[in-house]
């Protein structure tokens, strides 16, 4: 039992990642139906940033956090607008956007890969390296750290989703371009907010993950795969779906490599079939969608 | 007249390896079948419409196939072809059927998912698979008696390629080819004229993976080793990119497209190094924004 809930609370940090990673997927699915890979590329530009600003030029933490979030909210705008956009307005296929940003994926890697060494970097903890007890559950200051982060960025998208007339132009968008347009909504303003809020929600994602792994060129596209999962887990329909899909599968994954009897390089391959058996058997997720 | 052709390109490009050092024939080699790659790839993306990151798992599981059937259950080469390739095509139906029921990006995320399991499945597969470490020290069992090696071989990947191309060719010009074009272009109407939508993608995608086992039954034998990094998903990004920035859509784009990336990192090693990917993320971006029909697009538009 005790050997559970040490799980349960690492299981709940690593599930809060995935669903991080996952509301960036839904971020900019919804409004433009793009599935954006580069995601998991964002969330490595925002732990190299960390590293750049927290550990070479040893910044406050807050002070730090802020301006990676700022410079990827950004840097996913100005994707938008220098790849999205034009295809939109030429009324190109869904597929070319994707496609697109596919490219982009690429380019980010490399020109992090040639501006850093190859090298695993360091990227500081917020607070000291030290375990915090909570009755039974007990954890490193890091996991409650990113729960804690991780439920208030949550909290903060479901408000705006329900109670803020932007947050319902969303939503709008979601449900019918055509209409939306016609109400008076300005589509490439959603657009570009959207990329712009799912970049820094990658980027968030990025910053918290990265004191544990630290900051490597090739940590975009597994955080790419595992959003993605929790993602077509929970479903695209609801933002409550992307942590539920998070949670679902860090425990999916945690439970499997420590209990079940199977080689542990085997675990790794546990994301990818709950991937494909979700993809092809409930492709909506495990919530509905609300009518 | 055009069968003089197919034979004059045949005995050109089976010739070549005659003429070449055993470094230049290497390369010569893996470029025949990228090119082979890239055509079976550009029809199920270009012709059909559909992204599918498998196409070089696929690749990986023919030539994985082929040498477990070969050398640790110990079947006789025709055998272990045959039933390697059935193995791709029961895969591949697997993943399609229930893919392609659905609209939208499917295919493409569940073979991405297939595509990550095969590597992992490689790692752990112990001593079928021979693990991180591969599977090397064979060789390709003498046939008729004669042992195919070095340049004779090429010939193999030649008469491979040709074929690739010449069954692409004819379906692309069959109903079957325009029922694809008619998929990509517009589901609703091609199922309004009579078009089984579904059936469609399932068999483009079907016979596109095959082809891709068929090129990797013969890269097995080229390196005679097979090893997970070799089958990765860069590779799969990689042909998709080779089809778009040439042309997707036309048999000429594939190999144009396959050529220029093929050789591109070894024109641009000098200069950047290990950074080509750079390059190539960036020649994909320009070519989706700037020239959506892609190489071959803008030489129609001068050759005009």
């Amino acid at each position: 039992m005790q050997d559970f809930l040490e799980l349960a609370v690492s299981a709940t940090a690593s599930g809060c990642i995935y669903g991080l990673m996952a509301l960036a997927y839904l971020l900019m699915i919804r409004p433009t139906g793009i599935i954006n890979f580069a995601v998991g590329e964002w969330a490595m530009v925002a732990a190299f940033g960390g590293h750049l600003l927290l550990s070479r030029w040893e910044w406050p933490y807050a002070a730090g956090m802020a301006v990676v979030i700022l410079f990827m909210a950004i840097l996913g705008s100005t994707t938008e607008r220098m790849t999205v956009r034009p295809l939109v307005e030429r009324g190109a296929p869904l597929l070319a956007p994707i496609l697109a940003l596919l490219g982009v994926l690429v380019v980010t890697r490399e020109v992090i890969s040639v501006s850093f060494p190859p090298d695993p970097m360091p990227v500081p903890f917020p607070f000291d390296i030290g375990r915090l007890e909570l009755g039974p559950i007990g954890g490193s200051y890091q996991s409650f750290f990113i729960i804690t982060v991780t439920a208030l960025v949550f909290i903060g998208a479901w408000l705006f989703f329900e109670k803020t007339l932007w947050g319902k132009s969303f939503e709008a968008v979601a449900l019918n371009r055509r209409a939306a347009a016609l109400m008076g909504i300005n589509l490439s303003r959603v657009t570009t907010l959207s990329f712009a809020g799912g970049a820094a929600v990658a980027g968030l994602a990025g910053l918290l993950v990265s004191p544990n792994v630290s900051a490597h060129y090739l940590m975009g596209v597994p955080l790419a795969i595992q959003g993605f999962t929790a993602l077509v887990i929970g479903g695209v329909g609801r933002v409550e779906g992307a942590i539920l899909g998070g949670l679902v599968l860090a425990f999916a994954e945690q439970l499997t490599s420590r209990y079940a009897p199977i080689p542990s390089g085997f675990a790794q391959g546990v994301p990818l079939v709950f991937l494909m058996i979700f993809l092809l058997v409930r492709p909506t997720g495990l919530l509905k969608v609300r009518a | 007249m055009r069968v003089v052709a197919w034979v004059a390109a045949f005995v050109a490009l089976a010739a070549l390896p005659f003429f070449l050092g055993s470094y230049h024939n290497d390369v010569y080699r893996k470029l025949l079948l990228w090119v082979a790659l890239a055509l079976g790839y550009n029809f199920l993306f270009g012709i059909c419409g559909q992204v599918a990151f498998s196409h070089f798992a696929f690749y990986g599981i023919g030539a994985y196939g082929v040498v477990i059937l070969l050398f640790q259950v110990g079947l006789p080469l025709p055998i272990a072809i045959l039933l390697a390739l059935l193995i791709c095509v029961i895969l591949a139906l697997i993943v399609a059927i229930p893919a392609t029921r659905l609209e939208g990006f499917y295919l493409a995320l569940v073979t991405l998912a297939l595509a990550q399991l095969f590597i992992v499945l490689l790692n752990e597969g112990g001593t079928v698979t021979g693990g991180a470490g591969g599977i090397a020290n064979y060789r390709l069992p003498p046939i008729f008696g004669t042992r195919v090696s070095g340049p004779t071989y090429t010939l193999v990947i030649v008469a491979l390629l040709m074929l690739t191309l010449a069954l692409l060719w004819r379906l692309d010009r069959s109903w079957f080819g325009r029922a694809c074009r008619a998929v990509r272009d517009n589901p609703e109407a091609a199922a309004a004229m009579g078009v089984d939508v579904a059936r469609t993608k399932v068999i483009a995608f079907t016979l596109t993976s095959a082809l891709a086992g068929m090129a990797g039954m013969v890269y097995a034998f080229v390196d005679n080793t097979v090893n997970p990094p070799i089958f990765g998903l860069e590779n799969a990004f990689l042909i998709l990119f080779m089809v778009i920035v040439g042309g997707a859509g036309r048999h000429a784009g594939a190999i144009i497209g396959a050529v220029l990336l093929f050789l591109l990192p070894f024109w641009l090693s000098p200069v950047v190094g290990h950074h080509h990917q750079l390059i190539f993320g960036a020649l994909v971006v320009g070519a989706i924004l700037l020239w959506p029909k892609g190489l071959v697009g803008i030489w129609d538009r001068f050759s005009r």
